[in-house]
């Protein structure tokens, strides 16, 4: 009776152990389960959707006279005057916008990154911008920089006189950068700070034991190991600026029938005004997905130049050997 | 080494004051657009549109604040609570969604669990844009859009970025913690329930501020997806308030976009430590 019992025990022992991996597997589905099925249903269904309505002559309300057009859309967008130059637009406005808005906040992570009393004050003064939100932010600047009534004007006319500088419309991508890098110093302030704060004391003291003054300590120590927290932040940066959208639609002049300044008319204003303006969702759709290629490509270069300008310790120590 | 000490404290001495100087210096210059802001919420506005420009308000306007909720041909109040009710709702069941999910990622060694982290990670990266407006597109097939369910549905499925925060925050905890809690026969549910959720209240704070900030403020969604009866205040601001005869009433509406403002300005210096750590942690180890 033993002898019988006993190969039986064995297996149910690894039953009760698989049933144990068995039950956790279940459980860690159960838990991601919310997501997951969210994933499926309103992310990779909708860029199904999506990409497929990007072949047709979709117009957001009949199925009946939809039609296959293949790759149209994407010749469409090619030949597309508008296209070309809102691309252009939303080129020009992420390299005015990008390196002013890096600099800046990595200007007030040094100031912070100083063993000062209060530093914990000034940085939630320097972080409260972020925390407006964007609606309001966009009526801030556009009092401030009104043509007429802004404050900005007001303080140049002490020194030129009569100042009347069109910061909304003709030169409404500067007001536009304006306005995105005081909103946006907050989070590169913060994230800077972090690294900042990340590099080792010692390597400091000793660049200054072997005699180097403030500017080689900064330029030999603290910008090569920033470099990594560096690279984040421009990848993280660009991908957002590309798509930019909001914050012209807020400043154009009145209600979403009004293109904004063409100094402001940027890629994805171009292609909200397809889909909600004119109804070409296949267009429109297509416009997207470009959009989409385009980024990953930026960023694909942007990390193709990685190694060499980010500081690795692991590509250090190879290069030691 | 002495030497280089004492003289590397008295250079920080010295460059105390300089040090301060900048600093007020830059707050200054970050802060004079809401300053100019404040002040013009104060005017009448015959004197925010007057030429050249006045600073001070000859007398503070502070029914400006008392007109939010009373002029406009809108009830303040009523956008105001949309908006309250989506920010809550999404925020609250996308905390604990992506806190289970967070749970799941930190404490299980299954099959598969690191492809799917991947996803999430590729998530981060992915620019939101390719999906927000075919998004839109299935939903109003679906005739929901102009009704709140998105914003349900959107809670329910959680959040890639907060299911990070939370693996992240949840990845610290000791694993006698489960062990012990497995032994006395809970499961991983209870487990979840009664051990890790009440001990994770800084990543709840700061999961929860993130979304109801983002709600709060998000112009673009309610604006493709509700219409005017069912917006948000978001909505409803980005354009200014109206007198009857249908001019616009500037300084009003800028008062309306202060009281507006006031409460993520509240929930930020009530959850700030929590809130910076956040941001830390999401960009740095990402």
């Amino acid at each position: 009776m033993s002898t019988v019992q006993s190969p039986a025990r064995r297996p149910s022992i690894r039953r009760r152990l698989s049933s144990r991996s068995w039950r956790r597997t279940v459980a860690f589905y159960t838990f991601i389960a919310p997501w997951l099925i969210g994933f499926v249903l309103l992310t990779v269904l909708p860029l199904v959707l999506g990409f497929l309505t990007s072949l047709t002559n979709y117009d957001g309300l009949n199925l009946a006279n939809i039609k296959f057009v293949g790759l149209r859309n994407y010749t469409r967008a090619f030949a597309d005057i508008d296209t070309r130059f809102s691309l252009g637009r939303t080129l020009t406005w992420s390299a005015l916008n990008m390196p002013i808005w890096m600099i800046l906040a990595f200007i007030l992570a040094l100031l912070l990154n100083r063993d000062v009393k209060g530093q914990g004050v000034f940085r939630t003064l320097y972080y409260l911008p972020s925390v407006i939100p964007v609606v309001a932010t966009v009526w801030v600047w556009k009092i401030f920089l009104d043509r007429n009534y802004g404050l900005l004007n007001a303080i140049i006319s002490l020194f030129r006189p009569g100042t009347a500088i069109p910061w909304l419309s003709t030169h409404a991508l500067l007001g536009l950068t304006a306005i995105a890098v005081w909103s946006g110093l907050g989070w590169g302030m913060v994230v800077f700070l972090a690294g900042l704060q990340g590099i080792p004391d010692e390597l400091v003291q000793a660049a200054r034991i072997d005699g180097a003054n403030s500017w080689q300590v900064f330029r030999h120590v603290t910008i090569p190991l920033m470099t990594p927290v560096i690279f984040f932040v421009l990848v993280n940066g660009l991908i957002s600026s590309f798509q930019q959208l909001v914050l012209p639609l807020l400043l154009a002049p009145t209600g979403m029938n009004v293109p904004p300044p063409r100094s402001s008319y940027l890629y994805m204003i171009h292609t909200y005004r397809q889909i909600f303006v004119y109804q070409r969702f296949g267009y429109g759709t297509a416009l997207l997905w470009l959009l989409f290629i385009v980024i990953m490509i930026v960023t694909l270069l942007v990390f193709r130049t990685e190694r060499y300008w980010v500081y690795s310790e692991a590509a250090v120590g190879e290069e030691g050997r | 080494m002495m030497v280089g000490e004492t003289r590397f404290r008295f250079r920080k001495v010295m460059q105390r004051p300089a040090s301060y100087a900048i600093l007020i210096l830059v707050t200054c210059l970050i802060s004079l657009p809401v300053v100019w802001f404040l002040l013009t919420a104060l005017k009448k506005d015959i004197e925010y549109l007057s030429y050249p420009i006045r600073i001070l308000p000859e007398v503070a306007q502070w029914e400006n604040y008392v007109k939010v909720f009373t002029t406009g041909g809108f009830s303040f109040s009523k956008y105001a609570w949309h908006s309250l009710f989506l920010a809550l709702s999404f925020s609250i069941l996308t905390s604990f969604t992506s806190a289970m999910g967070g749970f799941a990622f930190a404490r299980f060694q299954v099959p598969g669990r690191d492809r799917l982290f991947t996803i999430i990670i590729a998530l981060l990266i992915i620019p939101a844009i390719v999906t927000v407006i075919p998004q839109f597109i299935v939903f109003s097939r679906l005739r929901l859009t102009n009704t709140y369910w998105p914003w349900i549905l959107w809670g329910l499925t959680a959040s890639p970025f907060h299911i990070f925060l939370f693996r992240q925050f949840f990845l610290s905890f000791p694993s006698e913690l489960e062990d012990a809690a497995e032994v006395d026969g809970c499961g991983p549910f209870r487990v979840f329930w009664s051990i890790f959720l009440p001990n994770a209240k800084a990543a709840l704070a700061t999961s929860f501020i993130f979304n109801f900030t983002w709600v709060w403020g998000d112009y673009f969604t309610p604006m493709i997806y509700l219409s005017d009866a069912k917006t948000t205040l978001a909505v409803k601001l980005a354009t200014s308030y109206l007198d009857p005869k249908g001019h616009a009433l500037y300084t009003i509406t800028l008062a309306a976009c202060v009281v507006y403002t006031l409460p993520l300005i509240v929930m930020f210096f009530l959850g700030q430590k929590y809130i910076l750590k956040g941001m830390v942690t999401s960009g740095l180890k990402g």
